[in-house]
């Protein structure tokens, strides 16, 4: 680089710092927002899992079966029994959301099961909302499962068998689970790497996109490449290296203080996993750039950024696996640098993939890169010759 | 009531006639409540991809296999030899998941030996590592089974009996208000209504102070005959009358196109979507009032409305939040609103069931209202006062 350029480039780098401590709206979405989003957002999920699930528990028999039912259903965690008298009453609690379902155990299921017959327990759940209804169902289904092993243990006793010959033929064939990479199969454990990357690129978003854009609302997109020494190459690199570097320490500070915070590990190698971070900031900034360059009105770019949040989020396939999404949807995914960071940064944080297995959505990176770099310069371009701005 | 519907019929000009209004009110909105349902057209996630790692080859492995083939998630599609390949593919994104059958499982199972059936998923990927799981757990617990009741039926108990002993305690599971657990159906009207949080707060935020920096807030002024009251009132109304657009498009478009929603619940979903959009506007035009900076008062409108999804309780329940972001939830007026949609439109509860959070909603949108009365009175007392 010539030294006219890395004077340019140095220019509008302090510029950018000046303008963003004297714009209180920029000064609070790039230097505070960030960090205030992260420990807001973040400690929603710190207990990682939902714990203690109201459920109403209607027992009509009345016996020992169902007693036990009850307490080993209250034992696990997951379950908080609500005793209720009757299924009326469950009902109402249901409706009232002071529950999410309701056990019912009818009359006479003990009797049913002494002599040999099939017991029905019936489960309602309350499926509006998932995560609830799911855990519940799990829960007694497991426990519908220990009982029924229970009770042919002690049937094959009374046929003559010792405890170990019964306990051998309970459960001939036996499941062993194994949630790779998120061992408590917890949603917090499962959400925050993502959630964290994309308050990151969001706040990013913002605020390079507010800035550009406020350089043409003010009147100051001359000023702005003049300050570059005339040269667009200096001006992009000076702005964009201004929040490349601190939304690098932001993502520093996230992995180590954030991550600890909320019991986060990175299973992957850290220097790698910054690598790829510097590499997604710098294609955020040209995207963002990119964007804020579309838009005349400050007002405008806020609206935008502010309603693609989710979208943006919802397409990279990690809520919703990428291949399930209509083929339109994934093309306009593959254009937004968070569809394949997301999937190294999963890949490093919970894998503790090697960066070199992620090639594919690293070279991804690299060609959005190049695609925003060409669309921002010819933009630039496009502006000064319509805006007569050459100087 | 002249000046009133004055002041309405001067806002609905500005939503049509302002670019930073129409885009708000009409454009975004229609883009991103159908974008949505695109999203989510798949509605069920099926036929994952999963590696099979069998170390016993023999009949009943097979038999699982082809058990596990007929499930709607699981699409066996490759084969493994150790668990070092396993993960590779899982990290590689190739498998979802994978089965492991030991070695000697039938030998074992014809000894009346227990065997162990592992199942791996890649749980970074939660929602399909657990419909691979509740898939091939159900299998597993079915072959279970029906070795079981081949051991009693040979043994000459009989059939009733063996069935009892088999699976003596049976679940019998409703899952009530989404059955299928279909994904379009359970975040398309979540995403929809906060997305119309957002809007109405964010528009609303610029109701005032805008008017002020463009200088059209004399105007304003001067249709209200110089009464705050009354010119926040008919900046209100003209926003939820306004709203039926948005409803209609809701409930009358969206909803019916992806067959969402409870057609017999549409007084109530009406009804509290008016409640949503006074709360919403109240607020937002509190904030316009108090931050006279219009940049200021976007920021604020979207740090306080953009976590509202999330703290809602939607998809991770507010019991299992901290005691600090259960406080917070219930600032945010949205989570009212969606514990009263949920009971009283998806479930379609009685509309008593959703009286408090409906309460809520009115005390969101008049008490930071008299606020906003108060400081803007307080501003404009004098001519003078306006003029500076």
């Amino acid at each position: 680089m010539s030294e006219t350029n890395q004077k340019g480039l140095l220019a509008v780098w302090l510029r950018e710092i000046r303008f963003i401590g004297s714009d209180h709206s920029l000064l609070l979405t790039v230097l505070i927002a960030p960090l205030l989003y992260a420990f807001f957002y973040g400690s929603i999920y710190i207990n990682k899992e939902e714990q203690a699930v109201p459920l109403a528990y209607v027992d009509a028999d009345g016996s020992e079966l169902s007693r036990t039912l009850a307490v080993q259903l209250n034992s696990l965690p997951v379950v908080q029994l609500v005793s209720v008298a009757n299924l009326d009453d469950a009902r109402g609690m249901l409706a009232s959301g002071e529950v999410q379902g309701y056990l019912f155990v009818p009359r006479g299921v003990q009797g049913q099961l002494l002599k040999l017959k099939p017991a029905d327990i019936v489960i309602a759940l309350n499926a509006a909302r998932f995560l609830p209804s799911s855990d519940l169902l799990a829960a007694v289904t497991k426990i519908a499962l220990t009982a029924g092993a229970g009770v042919r243990l002690q049937y094959l006793k009374s046929g003559g068998l010792t405890n170990a010959a019964a306990m051998q033929q309970v459960m001939p064939v036996n499941l062993d689970y194994r949630p790779l990479f998120n061992e408590s199969s917890s949603y917090g454990a499962f959400l925050l790497p993502g959630l964290l990357a994309l308050i990151l690129q969001q706040t990013l978003l913002i605020g390079i996109s507010v800035s550009v854009s406020k350089e043409w609302t003010r009147g100051r997109y001359g000023e702005w490449l003049a300050a570059g020494g005339g040269r667009t190459g200096s001006a992009v690199a000076g702005k964009g290296l201004c929040y490349v570097l601190l939304f690098a320490c932001f993502a520093i500070f996230f992995t180590v203080v954030n991550y600890h915070v909320l019991g986060l590990t990175v299973k992957g190698s850290r220097i790698e996993l910054m690598m790829a971070t510097l590499l997604f900031l710098t294609v955020l900034v040209l995207f963002g750039m990119f964007i804020g360059s579309l838009f005349r009105s400050t007002v405008a770019t806020v609206q935008f950024m502010a309603f693609s949040t989710y979208p943006f989020f919802l397409v990279t396939g990690y809520s919703w696996p990428f291949a399930y999404l209509p083929r339109p949807l994934q093309a306009f995914a593959s254009l937004l640098p968070t569809t394949p960071f997301l999937k190294i940064n999963t890949a490093i944080v919970q894998m503790g993939s090697p960066l070199h297995l992620q090639a594919d959505a690293l070279w991804h990176l690299v060609a959005l890169a190049m695609l925003y770099a060409v669309l921002l310069v010819a933009r630039i371009a496009w502006v000064r010759r319509k805006e007569s701005l050459g100087v | 009531m002249n000046r009133l519907f004055h002041i309405i019929w001067r806002e609905w000009k500005r939503y049509l006639l302002l670019p930073y209004l129409r885009r708000m009110l009409l454009i975004i909105p229609v883009i991103l409540f159908f974008f949505y349902a695109w999203i989510y057209q798949e509605q069920e996630i099926r036929d994952l991809p999963v590696a099979i790692w069998d170390e016993d080859q023999s009949d009943i492995s097979r038999r699982i296999q082809f058990l596990l083939e007929q499930t709607p998630s699981i699409h066996i599609t490759t084969s493994v030899t150790d668990q070092a390949v396993l993960q590779n593919k899982i990290m590689s994104g190739e498998i979802s998941g994978a089965i492991h059958f030991p070695r000697g499982m039938e030998a074992a199972v014809k000894s009346k030996h227990p065997v162990t059936v592992t199942v791996y998923t890649n749980a970074a990927a939660l929602v399909p590592a657990k419909l691979l799981y509740k898939d091939a757990a159900r299998v597993i617990i079915t072959a279970g089974s029906g070795v079981l009741l081949q051991q009693y039926l040979r043994s000459g108990m009989a059939t009733e009996k063996a069935m009892a002993l088999v699976q003596p305690v049976k679940v019998t599971a409703y899952t009530l208000y989404n059955p299928t657990f279909n994904y379009r159906y359970y975040l398309v009207p979540g995403l929809v209504t906060v997305a119309l949080q957002m809007l109405f707060i964010m528009v609303s935020a610029l109701g005032i102070n805008k008017e002020e920096e463009e200088g059209s807030f004399a105007e304003a002024w001067r249709i209200a005959g110089a009464s705050p009251s009354l010119l926040l009132m008919g900046k209100l109304l003209a926003q939820v009358i306004f709203s039926w657009f948005h409803f209609i498009l809701i409930a009358g478009i969206l909803y019916p196109l992806h067959h969402l929603g409870q057609p017999g619940a549409l007084v109530k979903f009406f009804l509290l979507h008016n409640l949503l959009v006074l709360a919403c506007t109240g607020l937002g035009l509190f904030l316009s009032v108090i931050f006279r900076d219009v940049m200021l008062a976007l920021d604020a409108a979207l740090f306080y409305t953009s976590p509202a999804f999330v703290f809602s309780g939607f998809t991770f329940p507010r019991w299992a939040m901290p005691w600090y972001d259960q406080v917070y939830a219930k600032l945010l007026p949205y989570t009212h609103f969606l514990d009263a949609y949920i009971k009283t439109y998806t479930m379609n509860s009685p509309l008593r069931y959703g009286i408090m959070e409906m309460l809520m909603l009115l005390l969101f949108c008049f008490a930071p209202l008299s606020v906003a009365v108060l400081v803007l009175a307080r501003r404009y007392r004098s001519p003078i006062a306006f003029a500076s």
